[in-house]
């Protein structure tokens, strides 16, 4: 018998620790990114760039984004999209805020807000995996949808949260060591979903579906199941944000969220994670959507237009691709 | 567009307590004004009573935005008051095309007049010029046909006027108060809207003949949650503030959630449109929010009137003359906490 | 016409460097017109950058290319296709959508003022068709709807539509049954009498003998030998690619009969799938290797994926006596599936090698979905180690390994937790030949373990050398059943070809 095995045992490199974490140099442009950004603010403001109150800010700011892609994140590289976020968030918030559910307290509407997230998410991901809808159609559908239902139900008003109910504002108005309690919420769902995705089976099987949704399936794990699963993951992130948007704006409203999507995309793909799934980082697209919260803070900061901002976004978002593709390349 | 039937009594007892009170408003403010004028013959007050039949046509875009929903519902709530009116609303749409079609078959239902707010008075000027041509009068309603031979009249706001009610507000308060080189932000509905641009405009004029200068701007898009969050990063850039105007009572919601969550009070603030969350902050007295200018939906109710008054070729009863006036541009009023139980009905429920 | 001695392609001294690797380093080509030119060698040998450089995706860093004697720098793919050299990949770059006259004449395009002249391009790709023996294939027909033997004549049409003279064809057969390759052969032949040279790589010797006219060896980026006779023994190539003697190919079997009495494993009664095999049953003891034989499209893939409850049946599946409802539950019982299509179906080739091992038994290590990474880590290591995957780095991406290793990693990720069968389909397409004697060693060795193995390949020889049991599948359905030892090729062929050859 032919034996081409160099001899066992012993051959093999010490224990190799990291699976796949070449993260930081992998977020290397990200964050040289965010220190210029920050630099600049340096320069321009140095009274109010680096306060801990500007910082604070920052968090507040990006919070409601931040805990949408999360979600966003999951879905993307569990090799789906989610267009249906924003127009979930505001559905949620506006159910939420009905005079029918204030009436039953703060409780109650924060459990309502995460119920429809993860409801509308769930029937997403069902026309998804088991009506074989392409994800774009179908949360492209949602969208649609999602936006219509929370104008009916709010008849286009925006609901203020009731005085008694000030125990959800104070999500936003309560700070705790300094921080709101909703910056909090915000590290929460990204330290839970970085646990998820890195040290959990769910998150493994997230990579495989996204990777080779064949591979996984002939390896015994239920696509079906796991695409559901994924956006109402998705979804529940939205209920959550849609927590967020109400202390923070003090009301719901059918505008909520508008655009939100595309930022949570953005955030997501400039994060380095593949369009095309199985592959990507919770880190990197939430560094991806600092990028964004810095820009817009250091624009308003010095008083600057929004039409720049958005020539700066455009040309943020294009700078980051390429230079992740070198890396990538080179990696 | 169909509502809960709950909702829709509520809503539309509201706004029908506010076309009521509109009607009267002006009617007390003109005979006011011409008090002092020798009376020529009264033309009679019979305009109230029901005269020939007419049906209204009604077309307006669809509501992303508190404002026109409370347009949308005064209109049918005054057509409502009215046993010699048939109100015939369109689908309301946000997509020029679909509202020239609306239009048209308004036009080929021949009703008796029409009342249009365009989402884009250039682009639908012809479909309005093809109503005018039909013998159909048109009432413009806030955004102008560019085109005088498209319309009958054209009942709006004054947005110029808008900032110019709250460039003096801020203005004089301020020189009262003896602040020098005051730091005064303004935080606008959507940058690219001619509306906002005269908006700013009028706001910049007014503040001008006291010596001041608006020292930052920034714009919402006319939504809660960019209100906030334009507003937070807003209240870092700038430490101490000494007035803000904000153009707009629905983003205002927002603009309020930042301004608490900052937990600041150093300055006081105006709105604009004048809703009735606006109001109630206002009357509170406890917040930032001092005063709001009036740019009112209220308009929409008397668009109706005035349709019917110009089918039933009736004028308005306090002017001498015949007809309705060709162009009616309503002022923009400042509500502040001493006069805000006046306008509170008024209010529109952003 | 040049004189037939006169080489049509001389490449001298090609190196090419990539970061870190030199991939050809110093490999000389020559190619007479006319002739069918093999080209082999293990992968990672350099054969793929050395098509490449010839299709003008590489350049070469160092040497000389000539084509007619003169000399040519082939400074993008369409100055090689100007040159009249053609390259005919393994995945077939056509388009599924477009007719095949669109294909043949995609980017030079039979157009006057933009305007596409279908009747003329239908005409002319007919004419091209012929010349290659298939003039039956309608011009108009949709190129998705063609079987891949189809695609590939339509793919060489293309070639001879850019006038080639050279046309170099990537694994042409790897796709292809049989018969299917007897097609490609005609064909082949069909354009060296028309002066056309080949260059052909393949990793099948027999076919190699059969095509070829002169075969030229590559190991480590260099040339071993060149324009050696085709019908060199094997023995003789095999050492010059491996640098070594293959004797025995095939591991040695338990005498026959010797798996009378254990347990069965796996038991299939009345299996149907309608319109594709009917009414198969078999059983699989443990350690026990039985092989399927058929031509591609007889129904033996298929049978192995409704084993694995991956495609609906009807007939009863059970393993130790428990039914197989379903990917899942198959799983459950200890079933694993090393598919087909290596890379499409079974791999996460951006993943590493250790996450691509532990996939199938993921739950082995979690507690409440919490991942136990460390242990996972060690598990895949000892498969690493046990299997002789190379290089033995668990972090490394798999899509960096060779076939033969990626096979292994696929074949790891059921052993790491116990499987009572394993379904291996076409487990050494596209594993060189020293790399294939490792796999069989492997096979082998599981089997003697205790675990059961239903096995299909193409090549009858693979079946015959290494299972116990061979069944012959034709037409979906189960036409003989024997010890493997009483069987030769010819008989299989004979019970595999009966009744459609005639």
């Amino acid at each position: 018998m032919n034996d081409t095995r160099t001899p066992p045992v012993g051959k093999l490199p010490a224990p190799v620790r990291t699976l796949r974490d070449r993260g930081g140099l992998r977020h290397l442009g990200l964050v040289g990114a965010l220190v210029l950004l920050c630099l600049v603010g340096l320069v321009t403001r140095p009274d109010t760039f680096a306060t801990s109150s500007n910082l604070v800010t920052l968090l507040a700011l990006a919070s409601t984004i931040g805990v949408i892609t999360v979600g966003m994140t999951f879905v993307i590289i569990g090799g789906g999209i989610d267009l249906s976020v924003g127009s979930v968030m505001a559905l949620a918030s506006v159910w939420a805020t009905t005079v029918a559910t204030q009436s039953y307290g703060p409780w109650v509407m924060a459990l309502c807000a995460l119920l429809v997230g993860t409801a509308t998410g769930a029937v997403s991901g069902l026309l998804i995996s088991y009506g074989r809808m392409v994800p774009f159609i179908a949360t492209l559908a949602m969208m649609a949808a999602a936006s219509g239902l929370a104008q009916r139900l709010s008849d286009r008003r925006t609901q203020l949260v009731a005085p008694e109910n000030d125990a959800i504002v104070a999500l936003s108005t309560t700070r705790v060591l300094g921080l709101p309690i909703l910056v909090y919420i915000f590290a929460a769902v990204v330290a839970a979903g970085w646990v998820l995705l890195n040290r959990t089976t769910f998150g493994r099987r997230t990579y495989a579906v996204g990777g080779n949704a064949e591979a996984a399936r002939l390896a015994g794990i239920d696509v079906r199941k796991h695409t559901v699963l994924l956006y109402a993951l998705s979804g529940l992130c939205c209920g959550i944000a849609a927590l967020i948007i109400m202390a923070r704006t003090t009301a719901g409203s059918s505008t909520h969220g508008y655009l939100y999507e595309l930022d949570a995309i953005a955030a997501v793909i400039i994060g380095g994670t593949l369009l095309t799934g199985g592959r990507g980082t919770i880190i990197g697209s939430i560094l991806g959507l600092l990028v964004f919260t810095v820009i817009t803070n250091l624009f308003i900061l010095n008083g600057l237009d929004t039409s720049d901002q958005l020539i700066a976004k455009g040309l943020i978002i294009v700078a980051a691709v390429l230079l992740q593709q070198r890396t990538a390349n080179t990696g | 567009m169909s509502h809960s039937p709950g909702r829709r009594g509520f809503l539309f007892g509201g706004a029908v307590i506010g076309g009521g009170l509109l009607a009267s408003a002006c009617t007390s403010n003109a005979s006011n004004d011409e008090k002092s004028a020798s009376a020529p013959a009264l033309a009679g007050t019979d305009n109230e009573k029901p005269g020939q039949k007419v049906v209204i046509g009604f077309s307006a875009p669809a509501a992303d935005h508190g404002w026109i929903a409370a347009i949308a519902k005064n209109a049918e709530a005054t057509a409502k008051l009215y046993s010699d009116v048939e109100f015939k609303a369109v689908e309301p749409t946000n997509d020029i095309n679909q509202q020239i079609a609306a239009v048209e078959s308004l036009i080929d239902a021949k009703v008796g007049a029409l009342v249009i707010l365009p989402n884009d008075g250039q682009q639908l000027n012809q479909v309005a010029r093809k109503a005018s041509d039909a013998g159909i009068p048109v009432v413009n309603l806030d955004r102008v046909f560019p085109d005088k031979l498209s319309y009958r009249t054209w009942i709006g706001g004054d947005n110029y006027g808008m900032g110019v009610a709250a460039g003096h507000y801020i203005g004089a308060k301020l020189k009262e108060k003896g602040v020098a080189e005051p730091v005064i932000l303004e935080i606008q509905g959507i940058a690219t809207l001619p509306l906002t641009q005269d908006r700013s405009k009028g706001f910049a004029d007014a503040l001008k003949t006291y010596g001041f200068t608006v020292t930052a701007q920034q714009d919402a898009q006319f939504t809660v949650q960019s209100g906030t969050d334009v507003a937070t990063n807003l209240l870092q850039a700038h430490k101490k503030i000494d007035a803000l105007w904000n153009h707009d009572d629905d983003q205002g919601v927002g603009v309020l959630a930042a301004i608490k969550e900052a937990n600041r009070n150093e300055f006081f603030m105006v709105g604009g449109a004048g809703s009735a969350n606006a109001m109630r902050e206002i009357k509170s007295g406890s917040s930032v929010l001092e005063a709001t200018v009036t740019y009112s939906p209220s308009m929409a109710s008397s668009a109706v009137k005035l349709a019917r008054l110009i089918a039933q070729g009736k004028g308005m009863s306090d002017l001498v003359e015949q007809g309705v006036p060709q162009s009616i541009t309503l002022a923009s009023e400042t509500i502040t906490k001493d006069n805000v139980d006046t306008y509170l009905p008024l209010g529109f429920e952003s | 016409m040049p004189d037939i001695k006169d080489p049509l392609l001389v490449m001298s001294g090609i190196v090419k460097q990539f970061p870190g690797v030199r991939a050809l380093d110093g490999v000389d080509l020559e190619v007479l017109p006319g002739e069918v030119h093999c080209l082999l060698g293990q992968n990672g040998a350099g054969k793929s950058t050395l098509i490449k450089t010839l299709a003008g995706a590489h350049q070469p860093d160092e040497g000389v290319i000539r084509l007619g004697g003169e000399e040519v720098r082939l400074t993008g793919p369409v100055a090689a296709i100007r040159l009249g050299i053609s390259t005919i990949y393994q995945e077939l770059d056509l388009v599924d959508g477009l007719s095949v006259a669109d294909n043949v004449f995609l980017g030079h395009e039979k157009a006057r003022f933009g305007f596409t002249r279908t009747a003329d391009a239908h005409r002319a790709a007919s004419e091209l068709l012929t010349r290659l023996g298939h003039g039956e294939i309608p011009p108009a027909t949709e190129v998705g709807s063609l079987p891949p033997a189809g695609k590939q004549v339509v793919s060489m049409a293309r070639a001879l539509s850019h006038e080639a003279r050279l046309i170099v064809m990537d694994e042409p057969s790897a796709a292809l049954a049989h018969d299917e390759v007897d097609n490609l052969f005609r064909t082949i032949r069909e354009l060296t009498a028309q002066g056309v040279a080949v260059v052909y790589i393949s990793h099948r010797l027999e076919e190699i003998r059969e095509i070829g006219d002169r075969v030229t060896v590559l190991k480590d980026g260099r040339t071993v030998a060149v324009g050696l006779p085709a019908d060199t023994p094997t023995r003789e190539i095999v050492s010059l690619m491996t640098g070594r003697d293959v004797e025995h190919v095939f591991p040695a079997r338990p005498a026959p009969g010797s798996h009378e009495g254990r347990a069965e494993v796996l038991r299939v009664e009345g299996l149907s799938v309608p319109g594709v095999f009917q009414d198969v049953s078999f059983a699989v003891r443990e350690g026990e290797i039985v092989g399927l034989a058929g031509l591609v499209g007889s129904g033996r893939s298929e049978i192995l994926e409704a084993v694995y409850g991956a495609r609906r049946a009807s007939g009863k599946v059970l393993v130790d006596g428990e039914p197989v409802r379903g990917v899942s539950s198959a799983v459950r019982l200890g079933l694993g599936l090393a598919p087909e299509e290596r890379k499409a179906q079974a791999l996460l080739l951006e993943e590493s090698v250790a996450r691509n091992i532990t996939l199938g038994g993921l739950a082995r290590y979690a507690r409440l979905g919490w991942l136990d990474r460390g242990r996972e880590l060690a598990d895949a290591g000892r498969q690493i180690d046990e299997l002789g995957i190379r290089p033995a780095d668990p972090g490394r991406p798999v899509r960096t390994l060779s076939g033969g290793n990626q096979q292994k990693a696929v074949l790891a990720r059921w052993l790491v937790d116990r499987r009572r069968l394993l379904l291996l389909d076409e487990p050494t397409r596209g594993v060189d030949v020293g790399a294939r004697a490792d796999l069989y060693a492997v096979i082998r060795r599981l089997a003697d373990e205790g675990i059961g193995v239903l096995l299909v390949s193409s090549e009858i020889p693979e079946v015959l050398g290494l299972a116990d049991r061979v069944l012959v599948i034709r037409d979906g359905r189960n036409v003989h059943e024997s010890d493997a030892r009483e069987l030769d090729e010819h008989r299989v062929l004979d019970l595999i070809m009966e009744g459609s050859a005639l």
